[in-house]
């Protein structure tokens, strides 16, 4: 007995410094430097330019940001932004979410063509976008303009037409949030609920909207970001109007055209901030809600 | 009866799934829909529930016609095989779900739950989400959500297909102990037929779209109407031209019986308590099932001679001519 003990010690202590010596090894050379390149990357790409502009916001202390906010016409353009992408996110959440029940839940001849239309946003550019719009809605010769026009209606060069454009171009970024977590939770929840004596509106808010709460929180974050920043559809329709139809990131333009570089990097802190305080929002608030 | 199903048929596609289908399912009673997969019993039950919308004929439950009648409206409990447990709320909640709808008064309510969830055993688990439970725990824990809103009938599709061999055998035992408390109507759908005859009151066997009988357990096993209903609620051996089961054939070491069939042992299989035994006859193998403790008895080995004969009060049915 004695014998068989002292003979199975070495065996059970020899695995100890193997695994250990395993658990090591992905540090080898090759990872530091895969790691290095990754940072590198993206510091060049990413992190060091953001960082530039906000020390150059801050190159003469708050004053920069003190002259934005108390330019009057800059205050008009944040307001529009915010106006424009609340609007937009509103309706890119409603209609994404509606049309993603569709693509899912429904058979229907066409949906093939209806689910690649709805990424057409993502891969043509805004200025496009922007071009087309005036084209429909254009005021003076458009297709559907001079009618809204003289019905007292003005779409392009106004507020609605700088909302259309937003929305078409973050139109996608619900839907591709959501459709894929709606295929995966399926219908059965949604079937047992309507056994259970539920309509189908109290379905879809008991049972159907939490399934796709998160979904849904990261298509209104995406989207959000994506209308505070657009910029090439919004400058074809906006008809940048000083103090009218000019958003944010036109001043930014504006000012930067102007030499104003200073006034430009704060403009341009302020909606990095917003868009950076979205992600920072809801990875706050997601965790707590997985541990629960 | 409690439900009438009459002439109904639906297809998906090209594919048919019921093919006129009339069933009447007693009041008060546990009735199995037995059948191979795709066979279409999950498709009825789903249609009785109001899931699934039948191309032709008319379902009425308790009296009330129901083919047009949304499924909310139908006051059916349905179980799913896969739970359908509501993942976001807690196991209280789910279960309170159809009160809460139905607006009942919030005490009604945390009275029912409490009394369900002492009948399904998973009263301490009121709080915790359905992910951390057990595949068993979640199925009970649907039941006793389908059970809340105390439905006309209550439909279950292969409720303990997920499950392992214990739990499914453990649950089945106690759904039917449950369904003599609550005497609810209840049809369950299986592919088991263990499991139907051991849990049901009355079994319908649907194949291909068809209902192919309709009878007792007893009755289904001991007669059944066809071929198909025979081979599919156990297994089947063809001795001198008949069919019956191969635990109802009788094997001798010696000759004594004029009828008997002699053959030859070619192979002796043993599965736990049972040994299946394959005969050489001049007519071809036979399949016999004999108890571990008469092949000791008889002293059975491979190569020996034995003679064959129908046990006394076995069923026997003809062998269809081929072709």
């Amino acid at each position: 007995m004695a014998d068989t003990s002292v003979a199975d010690r070495p065996v059970r202590i020899a695995p100890v410094p193997r695994t250990q010596r395993r658990r090591w090894r992905p540090k080898s050379p090759a990872t530091y430097l895969i790691r290095l390149v990754v940072v590198v990357y993206l510091v060049l790409l990413v992190a060091w330019p953001v960082a530039l502009v906000a020390t150059n916001t801050f190159d003469g202390g708050l004053d920069s940001v003190r002259e934005v906010l108390e330019d009057p016409d800059v205050m008009t353009a944040l307001r529009l932004t915010a106006l424009v992408a609340v609007c937009s996110v509103v309706i890119n959440t409603v209609f994404g979410v509606g049309m993603s029940l569709l693509l899912v839940r429904y058979q229907f001849p066409g949906k093939r063509a209806l689910s690649a239309l709805i990424d057409l946003p993502l891969s043509v550019s805004p200025i496009v976008v922007g071009v087309s719009l005036v084209l429909v809605y254009g005021g003076r010769d458009g297709w559907f303009g001079p009618a809204l026009e003289s019905a007292g209606f003005q779409v392009i060069f106004a507020t609605p037409g700088i909302v259309m454009a937003t929305a078409f171009v973050a139109l996608p970024l619900v839907i591709r949030e959501v459709v894929p977590v709606l295929e995966e939770i399926g219908t059965e929840q949604e079937q047992a609920a309507r056994s259970l004596g539920a309509s189908s509106v109290q379905t879809f808010w008991r049972i159907t909207l939490p399934a796709i709460k998160w979904a849904v929180v990261y298509g209104v974050v995406l989207s959000m970001a994506r209308s505070l920043g657009e910029f090439g559809a919004v400058k074809v329709v906006s008809g940048n109007v000083l103090g009218e139809t000019r958003t944010a990131t036109l001043v930014v333009e504006e000012k930067y055209l102007n030499f104003d570089q200073q006034g430009a990097y704060a403009v341009a802190f302020l909606l990095a901030m917003v868009s950076v305080a979205c992600i920072v929002i809801v990875a706050i608030i997601r965790p707590k809600e997985e541990k629960r | 009866m409690s439900i009438e199903v009459k002439g109904v048929s639906k297809r998906f596609g090209d594919f048919v799934a019921l093919d006129d289908v009339n069933v009447s399912i007693p009041s008060g009673q546990l009735t199995a829909l037995l059948g191979p997969s795709g066979g279409g019993k999950s498709t009825l039950l789903r249609i009785i529930a109001g899931l699934e919308s039948a191309d032709a004929g008319s379902i009425v439950i308790e009296g009330v016609e129901s083919t047009n009648l949304p499924a909310q409206k139908r006051n059916v409990g349905f179980v799913f095989q896969h739970y359908a447990a509501f993942k976001h709320m807690s196991v209280a909640k789910n279960v309170a779900f159809g009160l809460e709808i139905r607006k009942r008064p919030k005490a009604d309510v945390a009275r029912r739950v409490e009394e369900l969830l002492e009948l399904v055993h998973l009263s301490q688990f009121a709080h915790r989400l359905p992910a951390q439970l057990s595949g068993g725990q979640r199925q009970r824990m649907a039941l006793a959500r389908a059970l809340a809103v105390e439905p006309t009938v209550l439909l279950l599709d292969e409720p303990f297909g997920a499950l392992d061999a214990k739990v499914r055998k453990e649950l089945r035992d106690w759904l039917r102990r449950l369904h003599d408390e609550v005497h609810v109507t209840t049809v369950f759908v299986t592919h088991d037929q263990e499991e139907a005859l051991e849990v049901s009151d009355e079994i319908v066997v649907i194949n291909e779209g068809r209902v192919e009988q309709i009878g007792t357990p007893d009755q289904l096993y001991d007669e059944p109407a066809n071929e198909f209903v025979m081979g599919f609620l156990g297994e089947v051996t063809v001795l001198d031209n008949v069919r019956l089961r191969p635990h109802d054939i009788e094997v001798m070491v010696a000759p004594g019986d004029p009828l008997s069939t002699p053959g030859t042992v070619k192979r002796l299989l043993r599965v736990g308590f049972e040994v299946r035994i394959t005969v050489a006859t001049a007519q071809g193998d036979v399949t016999v099932l004999l108890t571990r403790t008469n092949v000791r008895q008889l002293g059975l080995e491979v190569g020996q001679q034995v003679w064959l004969a129908p046990a006394a009060g076995a069923h026997t049915a003809p062998v269809p001519v081929a072709g």
